[in-house]
């Protein structure tokens, strides 16, 4: 019996099937690549910041001894324990000299585990080998096989290159050093055998820190700790967390978009065919029976549908990936990834879906009064205020409001936004039975006179079924309040970081130390005093800032202590939260520091708080003046004047210098800074070379969400042709009689198209709205895992591109039904019940 | 004088897949006067539909003319068609003939609307025409709220607004009771014994057959008799 209904109807049947995959190819295509982009993300911070992993120190600080560090690799979620041995070095190349700190590790073996990666020769094991970085070797003119002359203690070594270490496989360990020997030789070397500065514990993928660090110190003896180490900036990691809410996000969206493509589908599946059901209850059909026929044929397309889908969206996840990846620049998945659960719940929800939205209107459809379902016209729409609406709209907001506050005041999680943004998003799109009418008419205002009978028919279709169209127009909504919103706080999150960036390092070179190890300290003392004096008495040159950075602890909890020459009359390159730039200019002068709002979120320190710091395994306590935005080691950091940093913790040297040249002169800078910085052992980076690198980062997160995001407007665009197809379908008769007056073809075709702009139109201004509250709603939930608010902005680049989106899209997914109403057969559309 | 002629009008359908051809109409001649009243009747399945749609250009013949007002149907494209449908043509169907959209006022005006008339225009039009078939009361009423006969009437309200030089109608009566089938029929008497209009009717229902001047009635696809009222077969 269904079976022979589909085959009358083959349009209707595939048009419904269509819908269902649709959704759920979407679905399953936005949770692969969601899914991809974590993956991206995390290969792109191991790069950046090396392998998740913990750190384990001697309480004391100093070196241990070996003998005392326990058994850990069987600790579930542990990948490798790599021991590491710090020595800095002098090194003889020639006539060159170069100042470095080799690293001691075991080399061999982090080879055969693969977490090192040498581009050439092999890994050194024995006296007189050595590995060194990639572009280390190339800027000393060194290749496989040639030699160097190694300083330490009394002895030199002659040592021969047998290996090339790519960059960013060792800096996780290495850091910014680029010379790499077997460990027990450098332990040979420096009369240490025996002894470690750290061990560093490799993690697992998806092990989490906290987890490990606990297993961890349970196992430890009293002198030593098991830390998370600090050190190098890890500006990424935040613009992570929030692309990654940011993907739940989209994620939830385009779930709740496809819900609405799939209901839409139903609801207009079963609406058309009421008489047909009138019909069959007046033959003696109980309700019943007809609603069990209705959701037994939901249930069959909607699987077929779902099917379907699952497949399509595997295909499309396929290339999306690869381009996430390819845009994060991390190499392209050995394989999709494709988590066990993700098609089973597709398939399911989309049945379960699609049964639901047909037993609704087959309730309703067999409700009604027989002789009333038989009528020749549908019933009209119900007029008056819709109070049903409003009052859904009002506590749907009042639940996303809450769920907000309580978001905010860190009694739910930060991802327990997401839920609450769908519900903000449910509101918005209940919104649109009360708003769309108005909308609509005011935007047929705008269009010409000319087409006012095709204007005037699309506005009357289009309130004539106000249920379906704010289910198509929601899937606008969802698809615009996705582009906007996400567009929005992506775009601030990227700003907020990046202007830190450029406030942090506003300068036109930065000169560092080849292998500069902040986190070993600096008790040897790599000294850059004589490089500093020499770059200060330069000619040409506007400004010099030096920072030193070293490990801390505050309140048990590692930082990074930035310690900066903060000259009166440059602009402060801090951004104070709830004090005035001057103000704390001043109490820093003072010798009080500011705190990273990360880092007093997690110790709970406050403005005028006296606390407790440790730096060099010294402890002095030290005034917290106010709290900045920063992104320096995540923002666990502390910030003070190089003078109060010489005075309470004996920090003296510069691990950075950035030197500002006067306006339009940086270049001529570039001779005498490289000659310092050949003398010296030191790396000569432009502002550029250092902001390509953000950039890539930045880049890469943002690429990956537009794609994702792009993803959801093709399925919008879906779902629009989709519904506009079932309207022409529905409207045959209507459609022929208009035919039948005297309609042409062209005017068809344009009322057909009007209708789609006119829901395109009012959709996106919808969306609009529903846009700049989710922005809004992401930077407040983002709040409390950066610590402090992000500037929220209204972007016209970004609405623009999202309206026009809207409106192009509907106007594209209408010319294909639009045609076929207007090529379908006259006489055909007339004989159609 | 003659306002519609049908030359050796065919249609042939092919049903299904196995291509069997179905001769609706198999070659059918006539013509209509201005102000003739024209009733078409025959057994169900016997082409009168599907002649009336030749006749309105809905549907193309097969083969042979249709020349309305001297202009052949066959020269013209499907957008010229259009316009001699909305502008020379009224159709009144069995039944769905107004769109549940639209107000009875907007219904009737639809074809001046389409037409690009002014508001203003198609408005007093349409309210003159609801007028003379006396629905001017029920003009801002929608479809379903208006009985089946007084939607017919509306329908033929529609008809007539453009002053077509042809009405088709086909079965107006046919989902009527006998009472509002008298009033449709009265109507349409009127509209041609006053108002010098023209119509063409497709009906089964022998007093409504009646009250046209001239009665062609059909048999498999051809015309088997073509009676003036009170005459014999000519
Ligand atoms: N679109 C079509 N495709 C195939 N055959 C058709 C089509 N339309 C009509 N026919 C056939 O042409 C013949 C004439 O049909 P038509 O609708 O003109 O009859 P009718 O005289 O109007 O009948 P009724 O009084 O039942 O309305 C019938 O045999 C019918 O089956
Ligand atoms: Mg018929």
């Amino acid at each position: 019996m269904l079976l022979r209904q589909w085959a009358r109807r083959p349009g209707r049947a595939a048009a419904t099937i269509a819908s269902v995959a649709v959704a759920v190819g979407a679905v399953v295509a936005t949770w692969v690549s969601a899914d991809a982009s974590r993956t991206g993300y995390r290969r792109l911070t191991e790069a950046v910041e090396g392998f998740p992993t913990v750190d384990v120190a001697a309480r004391g600080g100093g070196r241990f001894d070996a003998q005392k560090l326990p058994s850990l690799a069987d600790i579930p979620g542990v990948r490798a324990v790599v021991p590491l041995f710090y020595r800095p070095t002098l090194l003889r190349v020639g006539e060159r000299r170069v100042r470095e700190v080799a690293v001691g590790v075991a080399a061999q073996t982090l080879t055969e585990l693969g977490l090192m990666k040498l581009s050439a020769g092999r890994p050194c094991v024995s006296f007189e080998e050595v590995v060194l970085e990639e572009s280390l070797a190339e800027s000393l003119g060194l290749g496989l096989g040639d030699e160097i002359l190694f300083f330490a203690r009394r002895r030199i070594e002659r040592m021969t290159v047998v290996g090339l270490a790519e960059r960013s496989s060792i800096s996780w360990f290495a850091e910014t050093s680029g010379v790499i020997v077997d460990i027990r030789v450098l332990g040979e070397m420096s009369r240490s055998l025996g002894s470690l500065d750290r061990a560093r514990v490799v993690l697992k993928g998806e092990a989490t820190r906290q987890q490990a660090l606990k297993a961890i110190r349970k196992r430890l003896p009293e002198s030593l700790l098991a830390e998370i180490p600090v050190g190098r900036a890890s500006m990424a990691e935040d613009v992570l967390h929030s692309a990654d809410l940011g993907l739940d996000f989209v994620t939830g969206l385009t779930v709740a978009m496809a819900w609405f493509i799939v209901g839409n589908a139903m609801l207009m599946n079963v609406t058309e065919r009421r008489r047909g059901f009138s019909l069959m209850r007046l033959l003696g059909a109980t309700g019943r029976q007809v609603r069990r026929l209705v959701v037994l044929e939901a249930a069959l397309l909607g699987l077929v549908g779902a099917i379907l889908g699952a497949g399509i969206g595997l295909l499309a996840a396929g290339p999306i990936s690869a381009g996430i990846s390819r845009a994060l620049q991390a190499p392209p998945g050995e394989q999709l990834l494709v988590q066990p659960l993700v098609l089973p719940v597709s398939i399911a929800l989309g049945v379960l879906v699609a049964m639901a939205a047909a037993w609704w209107p087959a309730q309703e459809a067999t409700d009604v009064d027989l002789l009333e379902g038989l009528a020749s016209a549908p019933q009209p729409p119900a007029r008056g205020t819709p109070w049903k609406f409003i009052v859904a709209v009002g506590l749907l907001t009042l639940l996303a409001v809450l769920n907000q506050a309580l978001v905010l005041t860190e009694v739910f999680p930060p991802r327990a936004a997401v839920p609450g943004g769908m519900t903000l998003l449910l509101a918005f799109v209940a919104t649109t039975p009360i708003l769309l009418p108005p909308i609509a008419r005011l935007l047929a205002q705008l269009i010409p006179r000319r087409f006012r009978v095709e204007t005037t028919l699309a506005v009357e279709q289009i309130l004539r079924q106000p249920v379906r169209t704010a289910l198509t127009t929601g899937v606008l909504v969802v698809a615009v309040t996705n582009g906007i919103g996400l567009g929005h706080a992506i775009r601030d999150n990227v700003d907020d970081v990046l202007g830190w960036y450029s406030r942090m390092m506003r300068a036109d070179w930065v000169l560092t130390h080849a292998g500069m190890i902040s986190a070993a300290g600096s008790a040897e003392g790599l000294d850059s005093g004589s490089a500093e004096t020499e770059v200060r008495e330069l000619q040409g040159i506007d400004r010099v800032e030096g920072i030193g950075i070293a490990t801390g602890r505050l309140a048990g909890s590692a930082c990074v202590v930035v310690a900066r020459d903060m000259t009166p009359g440059d602009p402060l390159p801090l951004e104070p939260v709830g004090l005035s730039a001057d103000e704390l200019r001043a109490a820093l002068e003072r010798g009080e520091v500011a705190a990273g709002t990360v880092l007093a979120r997690r110790t709970g320190i406050k403005p005028g708080d006296e606390v407790p710091v440790e730096v060099f395994g010294r402890t002095t306590n030290v005034t917290v003046a106010g709290l900045v935005i920063d992104y320096t080691s995540g923002g666990s950091s502390l910030h003070l004047t190089r003078a109060a940093a010489r005075r309470l913790f004996g920090m003296n040297k510069a691990d950075l210098l950035l030197i500002t040249a006067p306006e339009g002169q940086a270049e001529r800078l570039r001779e005498p800074l490289g000659r310092i910085a050949d003398e010296h052992a030191m790396l000569l980076r432009s502002f550029g070379d250092v902001r390509a690198f953000v950039d890539r980062i930045v880049q890469g997160v943002v690429g990956s969400l537009w794609a994702i995001l792009g993803l959801g407007f093709v399925v919008g665009s879906l779902g629009v042709a989709n519904t506009v197809t079932m309207n022409v379908l529905e409207k045959r008769r209507t459609l022929g009689l208009l035919r039948a007056v005297g309609m042409t073809r062209g005017q068809v075709t344009r009322m057909v198209v009007i209708e789609s702009l006119l829901l395109g139109a009012a959709g996106g201004l919808i969306g609009l709205f529903g846009g700049v509250t989710t922005a809004l709603f992401i930077q407040l939930a983002s709040q409390p895992l950066l610590g402090h608010p992000i500037q929220a902005s209204f972007r016209p680049d970004v609405v623009a591109v999202n309206l026009i989106a809207a409106v192009a899209i509907t106007a594209i997914a209408a010319w294909l039904p639009a045609r076929r109403a207007a090529g379908l057969d006259l006489l055909e559309s007339i004989s159609a019940e | 004088m003659s306002i519609l002629q049908a030359e050796q009008l065919t249609k042939t359908f092919e049903t299904g897949g196995d291509a069997t051809k179905v001769a609706a109409v198999g070659g059918v001649d006539f013509s209509v006067a201005k102000g003739e009243f024209v009733a078409i009747t025959g057994a169900s399945g016997s082409g009168k539909s599907t002649l009336l749609h030749m006749l309105g250009g809905i549907t193309r013949p097969s083969s042979g003319r249709v020349v309305l007002e001297d202009v052949d149907l066959a020269t013209l494209d499907d957008d010229a068609l259009a316009l001699i449908r909305r502008r020379r043509i009224g159709f009144i169907f069995q039944r769905y003939n107004l769109l549940p959209e639209l107000s009875l006022l907007e219904n009737v005006a639809l074809p001046l609307v389409l037409d690009g008339k002014g508001e203003a225009a198609c408005d007093a039009a349409a309210r003159k025409a609801l007028e003379a078939v006396g629905m001017a009361a029920r003009s801002g009423h929608r479809p379903d709220e208006l009985s089946g006969g007084e939607q017919q009437r509306g329908a033929i309200a529609r008809a007539l607004v453009t002053e077509p030089a042809i009405v088709l109608a086909d079965e107006p009566t046919g989902a009527l009771d006998s009472a509002n089938s008298a009033r449709v029929i009265e109507l349409l008497q009127e509209l041609v014994h006053g108002q010098h209009q023209t119509v063409v009717m497709v009906t089964h229902d022998p007093d409504s057959a009646a009250a046209a001047d001239r009665t062609i009635s059909m048999r498999d696809g051809l015309i088997f008799s073509d009676t003036a009222a009170g005459a014999g077969v000519s």
